[in-house]
């Protein structure tokens, strides 16, 4: 009867679950009053060849949106939703509808959620059976039901017993078997001082005189000990299996399992995942597809490699910057920032830049160049610079390259070879670039005549050649202190701010005369000029402009 | 008892861990065509040159069509080669098509002067040519037999090598089913 009961609740609580459920959108849809709902009806079963798990419908990539307007146009033309599908199926295949056809290895996808629910439904069926089974019993299951004792002697009444024999013996025997459990039970409850005395004595002698009523009535049977054996011995273990406690080998294994599975899903999940380089890039990674996603490091680096040959700081300065967000030990991205902090002058920067991309590489060779290159450069450490200089050196190809850096091998050698004496000398001398007297441009500075009065004679002049007309570092700055005009003034590759950059191509010359010798700040009484005509080659002499007060 | 609760449990989960694996070890953006050994969809596309391109016009002859975009760098990456291919197999009855897509004819134009690349280039202005060909990762490319029918598709990066094998056996009709595969790139 209970369990009856608890059968429909159960079925009645399930349907109330399913029903939202139930397939809404595959009721044949009502005709769409205009193209327009139509086109959206279509591209919503169509499945974006570029998206991932994105309907043509909600795709904002530009192919659904082609997709759309040919949908449309379709429509236009007469053709039926039907003849459409099929359109799109014969260019991309049945991959393109998001509800696939159920025929071959697409099947599962329609069976597996279906066999899934009712695998879980037989479970939760056969559990809830089983236990409904128990507490129906008749057992008594807690303290508090024995409490209650019957006030006569209970005796099973003439209307459970069955008719024939053999179910009669099992009836009384299953009887003797309540009757010793709950003997148990009493007794346990009794001496953990649940039950009080009184009770106790109640109790144990109506079970008494009920075991006794049993037993008589199993006496009185005629006997029938082979297939009594038979049963028993049947009975027995699976009344115990059902709650004997798990085993521990069966806990291990379990254990084991469980973390065996967490640990791979973590692998998994770390290899098969990584951030977004761009907006239009997707999460999963390389493990996964087998090739670098839309976007992805590869081609960030690429374009900021480009960027730098460009002299497009910025830009180059950007893409960087999202190759190290996907990748936070992408030796080459550091590399290249170190190249342009060293660039602007900021050698601190700069050489711990060089030091993360070595740290991720140790022989990555742009790295070990920049950084002994600057090492050099500031006469910080010859010894350092010329060790770095010498391992990036086995790894060039011949040509002119290898053969600066192993010129400037060789003059770093010298005063490490003479000690230290020869060091601190050297460092306020210019620093020993390769290119000591190369390509250069000349011409005469002048100051206009109004300002020619107010010059300030402790003021700094420097003149900048820049590869670019705008922002950006410049590729080479002279600083002339207390400068006497009109100015006969050369700048060519001795004066380049990073190392190893050459002085050539179209530059764009200008100067700027400073009050406080700090080209950052801008004082009034400043000047400032530019050649006419930038840009000028590399070479080019009588480059001759004026300084003005800046407005 | 513990034997067959095992053999249960295995029976459950073994099916359910392979399925997994087997979606899990698959490239979830890769979309076999169903075109190879199908008639090549045919349209005109208006070159650079301002010539028109007809594909039916060019019926007896082996057409190499390469889709592809400047913002690509799969399809950067190959530019000169596929160039030097072209130098190659151009005197042998073979048709290069390049055809841009998803991106400005000025672009294609600089795209084309940047790497010299000298065979027939055209812009799919509305991504129609694409759609047709079913178009989704780029660089793609068709081979398509003298009597007008796709023989091979290859997605990403195809390499000289491979080019000039499937001209050849484009030249005599043989067809590859299974898909060429290199360094692509989505399309947008």
């Amino acid at each position: 009867m209970k369990s009856a009961q608890l059968k429909r609740i159960f079925f009645g609580v399930l349907f109330l679950l399913l029903t939202p459920h139930l397939p809404t959108h595959s009721l044949p849809a009502a005709a769409p009053p205009d193209i327009e709902e139509q086109t959206r009806a279509i591209a919503a079963e169509l499945r974006c060849p570029v998206c991932q798990n994105l309907s043509v419908a909600d795709s904002p990539s530009e192919l659904a949106q082609e997709m759309r307007a040919l949908v449309r146009e379709q429509l236009e033309q007469g053709k039926s939703p039907e003849e459409i599908r099929k359109f799109f199926v014969s260019k991309y295949g049945d991959w393109v509808l998001l509800a696939p056809p159920a025929k071959g290895f697409n099947l599962l996808l329609w069976l597996l959620p279906a066999i899934g629910a009712l695998i879980g439904l037989l479970l939760v069926i056969v559990v809830t059976r089983r236990w409904v089974k128990r507490s129906s019993d008749g057992r008594l299951t807690t303290a508090m039901e024995a409490k209650a004792p019957p006030a006569v002697p209970r005796a099973p009444e003439a209307a459970d017993v069955p008719m024939d024999v053999d179910s009669q013996r099992d009836f009384y025997r299953r009887e003797r078997e309540r009757i010793e459990a709950e003997g148990k039970e009493i007794e346990f409850d009794f001496q953990s001082g649940k039950l009080s005395e009184a009770d106790y004595t109640a109790m144990r002698r109506r079970l008494d005189s009920e075991a006794a009523v049993t037993g008589q009535k199993l006496a009185s049977m005629p006997s029938s000990p082979a297939p009594a054996q038979k049963r028993a011995p049947e009975k027995k273990p699976a009344a115990s299996g059902e709650r004997r406690p798990l085993k521990t080998w069966q806990l291990a294994a379990g254990a084991v399992f469980l973390l065996l599975l967490g640990l791979s899903l973590g692998v998994v999940l770390m290899q098969a995942t990584r951030p977004r380089a761009s907006e239009q890039d997707t999460i999963t990674g390389d493990f996964l597809t087998g090739t670098p996603g839309s976007g992805g490091g590869d081609a960030l680096l690429a374009q900021g490699r480009a960027a730098f040959e460009k002299r497009d700081y910025g830009q180059a300065i950007e893409m960087f910057k999202k190759v190290l967000a996907a990748d936070p030990n992408n030796p080459e991205a550091h590399a290249y920032m170190g190249l342009m902090l060293a660039q602007a002058g900021h050698t601190d920067g700069a050489l711990s830049a060089f030091d993360r991309a070595l740290a991720a590489d140790p022989n990555f060779p742009v790295a070990l160049w920049g950084k002994g290159m600057l090492l050099a450069q500031n006469g910080g450490d010859p010894r350092e610079a010329r060790r770095l200089l010498e391992k990036v050196s086995t790894m060039m190809p011949n040509g002119p390259e290898k053969s600066e850096v192993e010129k400037l091998i060789a003059e770093l050698g010298k005063p490490a070879a003479a000690g230290n004496v020869a060091a601190p000398a050297k460092k306020p001398a210019p620093p020993p670039v390769a290119q000591a007297a190369g390509p250069a441009i000349q011409g005469v500075i002048d100051v206009d005549t109004k300002s020619k009065t107010s010059v300030d004679p402790q003021a700094v002049l420097f003149i900048i050649a820049k590869s670019t007309s705008g922002a950006g570092p410049p590729l080479a700055v002279k600083r002339i202190a207390a400068p006497k005009f009109p100015l006969n003034y050369t700048i060519g590759s001795e004066d380049v701010m990073m190392p190893g950059s050459v002085f050539s191509g179209k530059l764009f010359i200008s100067a700027r005369l400073d009050k406080d010798g700090n080209i950052a700040t801008k004082e009034p009484g400043n000047l400032a000029g530019e050649y006419k005509k930038n840009p000028v080659d590399v070479g080019a002499k009588k480059i001759d402009f004026l300084l003005e007060p800046l407005k | 008892m513990a034997l067959r609760r095992l053999i249960i449990t295995l029976a459950v989960i073994v099916p359910l861990v392979a399925l997994l694996a087997y979606g899990f070890f698959r490239d979830p953006r890769y979309i076999p065509s169903p075109l190879v050994g199908r008639p090549a969809p045919t349209f005109s596309v208006k070159l650079f040159n301002g010539e028109n391109v007809n594909l039916a016009d060019l019926r007896g002859k082996v057409v190499f069509i390469n889709f592809w975009a400047s913002w690509c760098p799969p399809c950067i990456a190959e530019a000169k080669e596929l160039e030097a291919t072209w130098q190659r197999l151009k005197d042998q009855g073979v048709v290069f098509l390049g055809i841009e897509i998803q991106d400005t004819e000025v672009n294609g134009r600089a795209f084309v002067d940047k790497f010299g690349v000298t065979y027939p280039n055209g812009a799919d202005a509305n991504g129609r040519i694409a759609i047709d060909y079913g178009v989704w990762g780029i660089p793609e490319s068709f081979f398509i037999d003298p009597d007008g029918r796709i023989v091979y598709k290859h997605v990403g990066g195809i390499g000289a090598e491979i080019l000039a094998a499937k001209a050849a056996e484009a030249r005599e009709r043989i067809m590859t089913t299974k898909e060429g595969k290199g360094d692509y790139q989505s399309i947008r």
